[in-house]
């Protein structure tokens, strides 16, 4: 333990890891500016103009007066790059603008539903976990038979789409258990319930990943070893196969990151929940489009730095890593994606 | 059935791979029966999109009124819906938007990610740092949000649908485009075909793209199944044509409503579902036999 301790510290420390942490904190910054843009693009020069369209719509009652303040607010008379640059220091700044359709700050409609999705898309992540290392330990230590269904699973949950989920859950443990009621959608066993659905297919990347790694880990030749020396496979599964198997994990949770708040949206809208989900959906069908560019930001922002963190933790868990002249994302040695590690070389 | 058995077979306490010979020779030249099914249920899919009267007699359109919220029966295999349409004609004839939006989102993935990872991984140096960004960029914006805002942004449409499925899809083929083009340059025939005089276009042409077409391949045959699951979410949420149309996800979402008629969910639901599961069926086959 002390010998892991000290090379951790010294990992820490070496010129090569202050190197690799300094590329990738800036690779990431430029990636959430890059993001910024490229919605702003999306959204701007992608044809038909919603913005001015929803201003001028009859029913929201903006006063000629109202709209030119948005519109110069906005810089819409602007040409696009003066308005990219203007939008882009305001963003710098944290002010993600107003919204068309309440006139409120972007920041504060999101921070009042931003907690449930945060506590749903937190449970979901529990859920997918459990379920996945379930999975996983059954494949390895169930009856063959049973085992065969198990490895089945990550490829059936990846196949449902998720609002069937979603609707099924809803089903059979609301209508006809009674275990939740729809209308509570904010109760814990709603949000539980809505978690599993969010969760499932979630959990079958990261069981794909983890069966992979076991497979990979039990064909090492000191498996071999522990089995013949009389191991039982319980055994060998708990004190050999699951360390090395489960560290390649945290990369995979960090990319599934992305798909919790996506899922969240159809998730959110099945169980009647209010968040980001159903905040993005309103603002879909309002053409609220500040609202709708921001909330893509933010979970961006989300995603690349829940990533940055991973990769600059993970060279101190696995000591395999090889750190020199790594500039990109460093995977385990047991790599999953061969070809990836090809293009860092 | 001979990869069921080898899989069987590695599962052993100690997962010892049992050596080529003894696997047999030619063993894996055999097609899978799973993956045959699989060939199946999509070529029957297809079959539904492109000539749906063959499959169904009735009008996906009309209903009778007095046959409102029957359940399936020889007369209507996945029951009737609200107004007295027959369920299965409506899944069959709303094939033909779900299938189509898949291939065109499969298409704008091959044709622009495969593009990119080309010029990335072939042409290197700043063009490799500058696509490398552009691709990162797509990575960390949730597939299903850009799909959304693209949608929002074009117009409600299946049409739009498809091409927004298909941007939050250009990533993930640019990636492996590149990378399988960065393994090809690096092999010795590539560099035989440089010595002997072969021009950077020959090479590209006739070495390169074969190679790394086999992935690429095999990836479209995943991404068709997940494009499948974006659209009918979109459709679901009603990012799609309006009601009149069927797309699979309307039509659960449209069924949710009725509780007592789960059938108007479920059809419509495991078609989809043995849609996508054949998809990814067919793509790990492919996967395993490279």
């Amino acid at each position: 333990m002390t010998v892991t301790r000290t090379s951790r510290g010294a990992r820490l420390a070496s010129r090569a890891y202050v190197a690799y942490a300094a590329q990738r904190t800036a690779q990431a910054v430029a990636v959430v500016l890059l993001a910024y843009c490229f919605t702003f693009l999306v959204i701007s020069v992608l044809p038909g103009d919603p913005v001015t369209a929803t201003l001028r719509n009859p029913q929201n009652n903006f006063t000629e007066e109202e709209v030119q303040r948005i519109i110069a607010y906005y810089g819409l008379d602007r040409p696009v790059w003066v308005q990219l640059w203007e939008a882009l220091s305001r963003f710098v700044q944290g002010d993600l603008g107003l919204s068309l359709r309440s006139n409120l700050p972007v920041t504060r409609l999101i921070g009042d539903v931003l907690d449930s999705t945060l506590v749903l898309a937190g449970s979901a992540l529990v859920v997918a976990m459990v379920l996945a290392f379930a999975i996983a330990y059954g494949t390895r230590n169930a009856p063959t038979p049973v085992a065969k269904v198990l490895r089945a699973f990550p490829s059936l949950f990846l196949s449902v789409p998720s609002f069937v989920i979603g609707l099924l859950l809803i089903n059979v443990f609301a209508f006809q258990l009674g275990l939740f009621q729809v209308i509570d959608s904010e109760g814990p066993a709603a949000t539980f319930f809505a978690a599993v659905a969010l969760g499932i297919p979630v959990s079958a990347q990261v069981a794909e990943v983890l069966i992979t790694n076991l497979d990979h880990e039990a064909r090492q030749e000191y498996a071999g070893f522990a089995t013949s020396r009389g191991l039982s496979r319980s055994r060998l599964f708990w004190r050999h196969l699951l360390k090395p198997s489960s560290l390649p994990v945290v990369t995979v949770v960090a990319l599934t990151v992305g798909e919790l708040l996506g899922g969240a949206l159809i998730t959110e809208t099945i169980f009647g929940r209010t968040g980001i989900g159903s905040l993005v959906q309103r603002s879909v069908t309002t053409q609220d489009l500040p609202v709708l560019q921001a909330v893509v930001v933010l979970a961006a922002v989300v995603f690349v730095v829940v990533n940055l963190v991973v990769d600059l933790i993970y060279p101190l868990l696995d000591p395999r890593v090889d750190l020199r002249g790594a500039t990109r994302r460093v995977r385990p040695v047991s790599d999953l994606e061969p070809l990836e590690q090809g293009a860092a070389a | 059935m001979t990869t069921l058995t080898t899989e069987g077979r590695s599962t052993s306490p100690g997962g010892w791979k049992p050596s080529a010979l003894r696997r047999g020779r030619g063993s894996g030249r055999q097609v899978p029966i799973g993956v045959l099914l699989s060939f199946g249920v999509l070529l029957l899919v297809v079959g539904w999109s492109v000539v749906p009267g063959l499959f169904t007699g009735q009008d996906p359109a009309h209903g009778v009124p007095a046959d409102a919220f029957q359940g399936p029966s020889t007369a209507h295999w996945f029951g009737t819906d609200h107004l007295g349409r027959d369920e299965f004609a409506r899944v069959v004839h709303g094939s033909a938007s779900s299938v189509t939006s898949a291939l065109v989102a499969v298409a704008i993935g091959v044709l622009v990610g495969g593009l990119v990872g080309l010029l990335a991984g072939f042409l290197g140096g700043w063009v490799d740092v500058a696509l490398a960004r552009v691709v990162d960029v797509l990575l960390a914006i949730p597939s299903f949000l850009l799909a959304v805002v693209v949608v929002s942004a074009l117009g409600f449409e299946t049409i739009n649908a498809a091409i927004a499925t298909g941007v939050s899809a250009v990533a993930v083929f640019a990636r492996v485009m590149r990378s399988e083009v960065l393994k090809t340059r690096r092999a010795v025939f590539v560099e035989a075909s440089l010595l002997l005089g072969g021009s950077r276009w020959h090479v590209l042409l006739r070495h390169v793209l074969p190679n790394a077409s086999r992935s690429v391949i095999n990836l479209a045959v995943l991404q068709f199944g997940l494009s499948i699951l974006v659209i009918a979410g979109l459709a679901f949420l009603g990012y799609g044509d309006p009601p009149p149309a069927s797309d699979w996800g309307l039509l659960v979402s449209s069924g949710k409503d009725y509780p007592l008629a789960p059938w108007l969910v479920y059809a419509p639901a495991l078609v989809t579902i043995a849609t996508v599961l054949s998809a990814n069926r067919i793509s790990r086959w492919l996967r395993k036999t490279d």
